[in-house]
């Protein structure tokens, strides 16, 4: 598993399915609608090791787009956590959580 | 503009050293007829509210005694003026007045000035609107080094203050000039300030809004959200401004528009930019629908903000639809919409509302591929039995076609109310 944060969210990425993915429709994508912080590694995993951890914090735009990319295109091994503060107990409190 | 209530701006203004009569708040008939004790002779008890008109709304009394003052206090307490519910007063000493005069430092946004403007008259204590134009004298006031004495004696002598009384205005307003750089004022009204039957100039009536900007220079108001509402902040308008508050990587602003959470007719809405915005409006009320909230994703917003503002719209109670209301040929890329929208959807349709209406219009850059990934990615949700089976996504064919965009809500809204009443939702 990998998992790094962007500034207000948490991406997670499940390597183990980048194996038997054909695309790496995720590394496009981040390389289309951001700034290509994304990349694959030797094994041809999602990776960011190649990456400082200023460079992911300062690359990393949010776009969503490597969680879509993979779902879609991929093998669905991306999950983008973007929490949205309040909004879980604005919804237990009307029982709608 | 984050306001004060009257009873806040006085004590701000207390603490820059300015004269404001012996008062103190309450919330209920007790805390009033304690402060009138704690006052000693008649006292004035004041609704405190964010609206003009008090007086004339009948929250404002004079009385004589604290029995009075809380008998008063309660009735005031009852009251809602212009929708917004009294939850305080202010009990003050009752006022020796001898003359009113009016006084404020707005923002004058004119080319030729850019800087803050002192307003004054010697017609106080009404709306100075109906004050004839003649009688009220303006000057603008230096950005950084604030009101000088010298346009302060000036201003005075040309309203007609008599020569004996000039300095004593000068030092007020130029005192009161200081006190609006401090607290970095967008506007302070001062409305009346009177003059006691002793000669003292005393604030009897405080308008205090602080600039939205500065707001994060001044921890000691205690401002939990720095824009300009309609009355108390709700649980939408904290979550709204808990998206915008840290992150300014484009706009994603979310605010209540005063829904009740359960009457019919309602839309999560959630244009983008603000001319789209009034054209959304003109689709919902074309056809008798309104808007549950109000939001606006411009300025190229990054996707996870896109993403907050739309989950935050969409998960409302009881809405009857949700429009993505982008009626404009957009300069942002769209496709961070797009993106957002089909994660926000996939999350919501499925598990809490099946078969919700969603009417998404999203024009402008990057059109054909955004409404493509809108497509591919809500397409197994969009089957006839699907979650997604009301979502219908349109683009520039429809940019300014409000009434279409309303008739397609209006007809899928009431499909959608009529199957949950007939599963007796």
């Amino acid at each position: 598993m990998l998992e790094f944060a962007e500034k207000s969210c948490t991406i997670i990425i499940d390597t183990s399915k980048c194996d038997s993915c054909e695309t790496k429709a995720c590394a496009d994508a981040c390389q289309k609608y951001a700034r290509g912080l994304l990349g694959i590694d030797d094994q041809g995993r999602a990776s960011v090791a190649h990456r400082s951890n200023e460079e992911v914090l300062r690359l990393g735009t949010e776009c969503l787009a490597c969680e879509f990319a993979c779902k879609f295109r991929g093998n669905d091994a991306i999950r983008i956590e973007v929490p949205v503060s309040g909004l879980d107990e604005y919804l237990k409190k009307r029982s709608l959580a | 503009m984050a306001r004060f209530l009257e009873y806040q701006g006085k004590a701000w203004l207390a603490k820059a050293g300015m004269p404001v009569p012996k008062g103190r708040s309450a919330s209920t008939p007790e805390e009033a007829k304690e402060a009138a004790e704690w006052i000693g002779g008649p006292v004035a008890v004041k609704g405190q509210v964010q609206a003009g008109g008090r007086g004339k709304a009948g929250i404002v009394k004079l009385v004589n005694t604290p029995d009075e003052a809380a008998q008063v206090a309660a009735e005031i307490l009852a009251k809602t003026v212009k929708g917004l519910p009294v939850r305080q007063v202010l009990v003050e000493e009752k006022l020796n007045i001898k003359k009113e005069f009016y006084c404020s430092f707005v923002v004058n946004g004119a080319r030729e000035a850019r800087s803050p403007m002192l307003m004054f008259s010697t017609e106080g204590g009404m709306d100075i609107e109906s004050v004839p134009e003649e009688k009220i004298f303006k000057v603008n006031v230096d950005p950084i080094f604030g009101l000088q004495i010298y346009d302060a004696v000036d201003l005075a002598a040309k309203a007609g203050i008599p020569d004996k009384d000039i300095s004593k205005f000068a030092n007020f307003l130029t005192k009161l000039s200081q006190t609006y750089q401090k607290y970095d004022c967008q506007t302070l009204e001062i409305n009346p300030f009177i003059m006691t039957d002793k000669g003292d100039l005393v604030c009897a009536d405080c308008k205090m809004e602080i600039d939205n900007s500065a707001v994060g220079r001044h921890p000691e108001f205690d401002i939990k959200i720095a824009r300009d509402l309609p009355g108390e902040p709700t649980e939408l308008d904290y979550i709204g401004w808990s998206i915008e508050e840290t992150d300014a990587r484009g706009t994603g602003f979310l605010m209540n528009m005063g829904y009740d959470e359960v009457s019919p007719g309602y839309i999560g809405y959630h244009p983008i930019g603000g001319g789209s915005a009034m054209m959304g409006l003109d689709a919902l009320n074309q056809v008798g629908l309104k808007p549950a909230n109000y939001a606006d994703t411009s300025g190229n917003p990054v996707a996870s903000k896109i993403y907050r503002v739309a989950k935050s719209v969409l998960t409302q109670p009881n809405i009857d639809g949700y429009l993505l209301g982008g009626f404009m040929m957009a300069n942002q890329e769209q496709w961070h919409h797009a993106h957002a929208i089909v994660k926000v959807l996939r999350e919501v349709l499925p598990t809490q509302k099946p078969g919700l209406p969603c009417v998404l219009l999203l024009c402008g850059n990057r059109e054909d591929e955004s409404l493509e990934i809108l497509r591919t990615g809500l397409a197994d949700l969009m089957t006839p039995e699907g979650p997604g089976r009301r979502i219908e996504i349109y683009g520039k064919e429809h940019v300014t076609d409000t009434k279409f965009i309303g008739e397609r809500l209006l007809y899928l809204s009431k499909e959608y109310r009529a199957e949950k009443e007939a599963l007796g939702k």
